[in-house]
């Protein structure tokens, strides 16, 4: 598994002659991405019959094009109407929609491009590099760390509480609440289902988000003419391709910050079983806390945006990590994956680098040239899309819910899951006329089952000791940064206040 | 791999497409040929109690595949793995036709023992399995940089402290046999459920755990897994779990044969009951599937080991509930951790 330069730029002119494979499953990704319901794993599935007629190197590459897309795809409803196409990109509109809202769409846009291609690149040039090292994060990132993982990301409700403590407490213990419906994961006993079947496994995510984000949105956004203020609109008529440029120009200046953020997703990414939804929201979390101007975040700070996106495109190279060196999928699109090579005969693992380096190599490579030709091609659309922004909402609002309605049915197919995506949307709407935050309901919603699964996995290995939390090394050692990055924004604003009081006196 | 060895290239998508769309407007024909007369008058909607991408996926697939040539339709499945496989069925007693157009493609084992845990909304007399299509046996297995590299290991390590197993639920037959060979030896076993064979084994691979237990052709697939154990009367694939035991021979039990994936169809006793003929050519079609050379290199082609399929008719299916109930009850309470 010994990483040969040779290989890898044969490797890479060999991917680029896949051209024809890529910018189709771009455009594809692209569009799946974006539609509520749909991801990269079901249209995978779907197109089973067509991957499965391809060759393993064909193949290969059509789907990791159409995985890393998907996940740029996901942010772009995100920033424009409020609607995060995946779980991943829930951290998105946090930050992107209010730019949308400000006649900026443009500029997210871009942001959100460049930043997924740039986090994107750059964890997959790390992956392919440090692949024997990263491989073994999963060995030491078991249930009890995981919990800690999983706090960093819950804790942003506590952020998000900061501006009114008891809404935002009570919005996210709201979403815990829900997070915790359906069967438990050991005795798969059934709480909180109300008798309904369609519960059992959990309170399903996409109806959720799309409820609490898009239909609470489009009911909202019925109330005025259009989604964007007095100003977002003088700004929206300018036209050009200024807001590209800016982006663009805006995303560069802050290369360190994509660098980081991306690698706290390569790093969740690796970690089986975890993704984009953990990454986004920690990344997110930590951005702030570690900004000089954290009362942005939220507002349409650019930082904000950022970070998510870097985060979730970093996951997409890490969760095929332990796939490839140690046969285990990071994710479900992984795990699909994996299917398909099986069907082939192919079987992952450490042998395949030795047996078929194409096969070993070329996902990252494929994921590299994916990139930078998403950067080419779908960079420039952002001035097209941005356009969405100015529909009227009573177009506007119909469609959102149109589409919300279909991508809530589509992943199980139950009628069940349309009513619940309308329930949540009225939830969203209630919240929001009342200032409780969604994004906190949805945190507890999208992280909650995720913590009581590890935490009862810890549980049941260390047979009901309570203690294991604190068990392990690298456990207590990601207890001690979540405790200082909890109260580092406090000692920062204690000592701005320190400041601005000297300055007083001075 | 050369580029001229790819089965699909630019020229073979374009191809490929039209030839798809030519086909598709085509293949409706003689369906409707078939529909006219008589059963079966749509395709065949089979309700799955697992998740997509798994064994019984791959096995349905491949099945379905030959089958749809001797009755003439279409299946369409749909997966509902929700709460150990239990939505599935309960959606499928409560929402599918009674007519033989609706089948459930479950594992008899597993979900079985869930009906031995907790009771179902439905009488369990109301549906039947009529067609095993393999064996599946249960398995320990421990990863390659374990510590622990044979059954004997596990067993004396279990003696100095509890060790963690990993399975995909509690209520398994891999899980059972587990049990039963803890009670045995006096070696303590503390079963940690992961929800499914990627997590298990992925429990296993990273170390979480110290060893696991599953159906076997989900771990020999994986390199650095080995099986050390077999709950089965004989090793049927030696070359597959060179290392493998027999537990009954080698630990002095009498556990009886515990099949972890005998996955099987299954029908309404009603639709059976009102649609006899019907329920006669869905078996009769269904039996010249296992002989069908098509057949054999499908099963072949999804990597699962040709050794492990194998029919079992609506009487052979019952004798394996009954057994797989009969172990169930007696070691209910370990199973619901009321022990």
């Amino acid at each position: 598994m010994e990483f040969s330069l040779d290989i890898f730029i044969e490797q890479f002119a060999r991917t680029f002659t896949f051209w024809w494979v890529i910018l189709p499953s771009i455009f594809l990704g692209l569009v799946v991405g974006a539609i509520p319901g749909f991801s990269a794993a079901n249209t995978i599935i779907i197109l089973l019959p067509l991957t499965l007629a391809m060759d393993p190197e064909t193949g290969l590459t059509f789907m990791i094009a159409l995985y890393a897309s998907s996940r740029m795809g996901a942010g772009i409803p995100a920033i424009l109407v409020n609607i995060p196409g995946t779980a991943g990109a829930a951290a998105t509109p946090l930050d992107g929609y209010p730019m949308a809202r400000q006649g900026k769409a443009q500029q997210a846009l871009a942001i959100s491009f460049v930043s997924s291609v740039l986090g994107g690149l750059l964890t997959t040039i790390v992956a392919l590099l440090a692949m024997p090292w990263l491989s073994q994060v999963a060995y030491y990132l078991h249930s009890v760390e995981m919990i800690v993982i999983m706090i960093f990301g819950i804790s942003l409700i506590a952020t998000i509480a900061a501006r009114d403590t008891l809404k935002g407490l009570i919005a996210g213990f709201f979403g815990l609440m829900i997070g915790y419906v359906g069967a438990d994961v050991v005795y798969e006993a059934p709480r909180g289902t109300f008798g309904f079947l369609e519960l059992y496994d959990g309170v399903p995510l996409i109806p959720a988000l799309v409820g609490l984000f898009a239909v609470s949105e489009a009911f909202a956004v019925i109330e005025g003419e259009s989604i964007l203020t007095q100003r977002g609109r003088e700004l929206m008529q300018k036209g050009g391709w200024g807001g590209t440029i800016d982006g663009l120009r805006e995303t560069l200046k802050r290369w360190w910050h994509v660098v980081w953020t991306s690698m706290i997703g390569l790093v969740i990414g690796v970690v089986p079983g975890a993704g984009a939804a953990i990454a986004s929201f920690v990344a997110y979390q930590q951005s702030r806390t570690f900004s000089k101007t954290p009362e942005l975040y939220g507002t349409g700070h650019i930082e904000g945006l950022i970070a998510p996106e870097a985060a979730n495109n970093g996951v997409t190279s890490g969760t095929l990590i332990p796939l490839l060196v140690i046969g285990v999928p990071g994710g479900a699109t992984a795990a699909i994956m994996a299917v398909v090579l099986q069907y082939h005969g192919v079987t992952v693992g450490p042998d395949l680098f030795m047996n078929s380096p194409e096969l070993a190599y070329g996902p990252f490579t494929a994921m590299a040239v994916t990139y930078a030709l998403m950067m080419l091609t779908v960079l420039p659309l952002a001035r097209y899309m941005s356009n969405i922004t100015v529909v009227s909402t009573v177009y506007m609002a119909p469609i959102i819910i149109a589409f919300t309605l279909v991508g809530a049915f589509v992943p199980r197919e139950y009628t069940f899951d349309m009513y619940l995506a309308l329930g949540f949307g009225v939830i969203g709407y209630i919240a929001r006329k009342t200032g409780y935050h969604v994004a906190a309901i949805l945190i507890g919603v999208i992280l909650g089952p995720l913590l009581e699964q590890y935490f009862l996995r810890a549980l049941r290995i260390a047979q009901g000791d309570v203690m294991v939390v604190f068990s392990s090394t690298i456990g207590n050692i990601l207890w001690a940064m979540l405790l200082l990055s909890i109260i580092f924004p406090y000692l920062m604003e204690a000592r701005r206040r320190k400041a601005r009081d000297r300055d007083a006196t001075a | 791999m050369s580029k001229s060895d790819s089965s699909f290239s630019r020229r073979g998508l374009l191809k490929g497409a039209g030839a798809a769309a030519g086909f598709g407007a085509l293949s409706t024909l003689p369906f409707r040929a078939a529909f006219a007369a008589g059963f079966p008058e749509r395709n065949i909607n089979v309700y799955v109690p697992t998740r997509e991408g798994g064994g019984a996926d791959r096995n349905l697939r491949a099945f379905t595949g030959v089958w749809k040539k001797y009755l003439n339709t279409n299946f369409e499945p749909t997966f509902y793995p929700g709460a150990a496989g239990r939505v599935g069925y309960e959606t499928y007693m409560g929402k599918a036709a009674a007519d033989c157009h609706d089948l459930i493609f479950g594992n008899m084992g597993p979900e079985v023992l869930n009906w031995v845990v907790k009771e179902p909304t439905f009488p369990l007399d109301a549906y039947f399995y009529f067609a095993q299509v393999d064996a599946d046996p249960a398995v320990m297995f421990v990863s390659d940089k374990s510590k622990m590299q044979t059954v004997d290991d596990v067993v004396a390590e279990g003696k100095k402290r509890t060790l963690s197993c990993a399975t995909s639920r509690l209520a398994h037959p891999a899980s059972l046999g587990t049990l039963a060979l803890g009670a045995k030896t006096g070696a303590s076993f503390n079963l940690v459920p992961l929800s499914g064979g990627r997590n298990t084994r992925a429990g296993v691979t990273t170390g979480e755990v110290d060893f696991g237990c599953l159906p076997a052709s989900s771990v020999i697939a994986q390199t650095n897994l080995k099986v050390i154990a077999l709950f089965e009367p004989k090793n049927t694939m030696p070359d597959l779990m060179p290392d493998a035991v027999i537990v009954n021979d080698h630990f002095g039990m009498d556990l009886p044969p515990l099949v972890a994936g005998a996955r099987a169809f299954g029908i309404k006793k009603e639709a059976a009951d009102k649609y006899p003929d019907r329920y006669d050519m869905l078996v009769s079609s269904l039996e010249k599937v296992f002989p069908d050379p098509e057949y054999k290199e499908a099963v072949i082609k999804t990597k699962a080991p040709w050794e492990l399929i194998g029919y079992g008719d609506r009487k052979a299916c019952a004798e394996y509930v009954e057994n797989i109930t009969r172990i169930g009850t007696e070691y209910k309470s370990l199973l619901t951790g009321k022990s």
